[in-house]
């Protein structure tokens, strides 16, 4: 069954067309890497799909529910979280308060202006435990613009994750990380999403290759191939468009 | 701090707050009274400002109508009380915000600064305008605040300048508590949010528009009584006191300068103004010059305010203390 689909989802910039006639077929439970180079419109997939821009044409389908156009807010709180290629948390707020944020956002604290947030303990108690999963306990009060750039990463999909969405949409989770930081971000994210399903952007072959139960792979604006990881490698357009001029570099 | 420590502090607080009229004086006394109301008008925008990340440029226009409000409710209905009056000027306010609210919430940083330049522009010249209604240039005054009676039990003389100063001071403290509640629960973690990153705040599946309304309306709200109390502070509202330039840039001044980041930044930074134009216009009438020459030096050297230099003295004295006990302990 298919938790998320889009219908020739096609989408431009001030007539450059980015996205062209994208069909994405994303199965409940399987983690889906997507790949491509840069600028293929991996990134603007996700901002389409996910409500940031409402796309030019086709559909969106999400939980068999058409959610073409409809706002970011309102995309999560039917059970979709991502995660940004540029980091996006709140950097004047500690870890802990970012965690707590999407903690709140879970439980759908939304107006809560009549008690003490630092006195809701079963928030607190969640926070905690997610900070622990996550690794970032001991900077739980630092705030979050002063942290290390791997943790911040951590706690990028760490936000993601914590309001605990039904589809999990990663945009190059490990990026600019080292080789040691992404080891711990893959094995990181094996273990929080374990019963959800994923959709991962990723450039590092290796990280791929680790995660993905199956792969597509995008090239200016338009799908190439999709299919398991030994067929993605066998694909001859896949290897011209990509893999064989990685190999080359 | 301990409970036992708060306590005492609270208690102090309360003793001096009531023995201050008799000890200082009326002159000192409506000092303290103004100083309060820009400490109020001040937090309000800082609700906006340092806590949700809206710069408004227009803030005036609540004050100015919580005064107009205030005033105007005196002047036409007979026997109305303090909080009558009070709850008139902050309505008022609500209300001009509830109506624009629908259009500023769709806006950020220049656009949300300057649309308020604009507004407060309008609301300064229907006040010239409707000259019939609040007096143009000379504005309302000589309106009569009615006695705070309990049938057979009590009855305040408003007038009286240490009843007045119970009455503002213990009003303005209430709607302080209100605001820094607010900023307490996890709507207040929602603003700074908001401030932060309003597309992760988007993401994690707030809608940005209806916390900025929320927040707005309060801000509003706190201005309207900051303008009531004043108007009856000074028995009078003329356009310039109310919707005046000034109005809208002198809390952001006392934002900046008492500290942005934290809650009682704009109250440090409003008894500092006070003190200030106490003793500057004194010697200078260029009170104007010495604030943006103050303005300067801050947000070069002090970028936290006031605030921020507190919570340094306070770190060094805490570190120092702590020192001491320590090589105290080896010492024994
Ligand atoms: N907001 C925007 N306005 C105009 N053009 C944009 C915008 N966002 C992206 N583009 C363009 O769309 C194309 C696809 O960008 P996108 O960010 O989706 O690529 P990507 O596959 O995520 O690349 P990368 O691997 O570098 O992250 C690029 O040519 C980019 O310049
Ligand atoms: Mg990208």
């Amino acid at each position: 069954m298919n938790i998320l689909e889009t219908r020739n989802l096609e989408h431009e910039f001030n007539g450059y067309s980015v996205l062209k006639k994208v069909n994405l077929e994303i199965r409940k439970g399987e983690t889906h890497a997507i790949i491509g180079p840069n600028g293929a419109g991996k990134t603007t997939l996700f901002n389409v799909i996910s409500g940031m821009y409402t796309p030019s044409k086709g559909k969106v389908i999400f939980k068999k529910k058409d959610i073409t156009g409809f706002k970011a807010y309102k995309i999560q709180r039917l059970g979709m979280g991502r995660s940004f290629q540029i980091t996006a948390t709140f950097d004047n707020l500690t870890a802990f308060q970012n965690i707590r944020m999407a903690v709140l956002s879970r439980k759908g604290i939304r107006f809560n202006l009549f008690r003490f947030v630092d006195k809701m303990n079963d928030v607190t108690t969640e926070t905690i435990n997610v900070l622990q999963n996550l690794d970032l306990w001991e900077a739980c009060h630092t705030p979050a613009g002063m942290l290390s750039y791997g943790k911040q990463r951590s706690l990028e999909i760490g936000m993601a994750l914590a309001t605990d969405p039904d589809l999990v949409m990663l945009d190059e989770p490990a990026a600019g990380m080292s080789a040691d930081e992404t080891h711990t971000a893959v094995s990181l994210i094996k273990k929080l999403t374990k019963e959800k399903t994923v959709v991962i952007i990723e450039h590092d072959m290796d990280v791929v290759f680790s995660l993905a139960d199956r792969i597509t792979v995008l090239n200016h604006g338009t799908i190439l191939a999709t299919g398991i990881p030994k067929e993605i490698k066998a694909n001859k357009d896949v290897q011209a468009a990509y893999l064989g001029r990685l190999e080359d570099e | 701090m301990d409970k036992k420590t708060r306590w005492m502090f609270w208690i102090a607080g309360i003793i001096i707050f009531a023995i201050f009229p008799k000890l200082a004086g009326i002159y000192y006394s409506n000092i303290v009274v103004s100083m309060s109301v820009w400490a109020l008008f001040a937090v309000s925008l800082n609700m906006l400002l340092g806590f949700t990340g809206l710069l408004s440029f227009g803030h005036a226009m609540y004050f100015g109508t919580g005064a107009y409000g205030a005033a105007l409710a005196l002047t036409h209905v007979n026997g109305l009380s303090f909080f009558s009056a009070m709850a008139a000027g902050c309505l008022c306010s609500v209300v001009l915000s509830l109506i624009v609210a629908p259009v500023v919430v769709r806006v950020s940083g220049t656009a949300f600064a300057m649309i308020h330049l604009a507004f407060a522009q309008c609301m300064f010249v229907l006040a010239l305008k409707f000259r019939n209604i609040t007096g143009g240039e000379d504005g309302i005054g000589g309106f009569s605040v009615s006695h705070i009676r309990i049938p057979g039990l009590f009855s305040l003389d408003v007038t009286d300048p240490a009843v007045f100063f119970y009455l503002s001071i213990g009003t303005v403290i209430l709607n302080l508590l209100v605001l820094w509640f607010v900023i307490q629960t996890p709507f207040g973690q929602v603003m700074a949010g908001t401030r932060d990153n309003v597309k992760r705040i988007e993401y994690l599946g707030f809608r940005v528009s209806h916390t900025k309304a929320v927040v707005y309306v309060l801000a509003a709200g706190s201005a309207g009584v900051a303008g009531a109390v004043s108007a009856m502070h000074q028995n009078l509202v003329a356009v310039n006191d109310a919707y005046g330039m000034m109005v809208s840039v002198l809390p952001i001044m006392i934002v900046m300068v008492g500290g942005a980041r934290s809650f009682f930044g704009p109250i440090y930074g409003a008894v500092f103004f006070g003190f200030l134009e106490e003793y500057v216009t004194a010697y200078t009438d260029k009170f104007e010059l010495i604030l943006g020459l103050i303005l300067i030096i801050f947000i070069m050297y002090w970028p936290l305010g006031l605030a921020g230099i507190f919570l340094k003295l306070k770190f060094k004295w805490l570190t120092r203390k702590q020192f001491l006990k320590r090589s105290g302990g080896g010492a024994g």
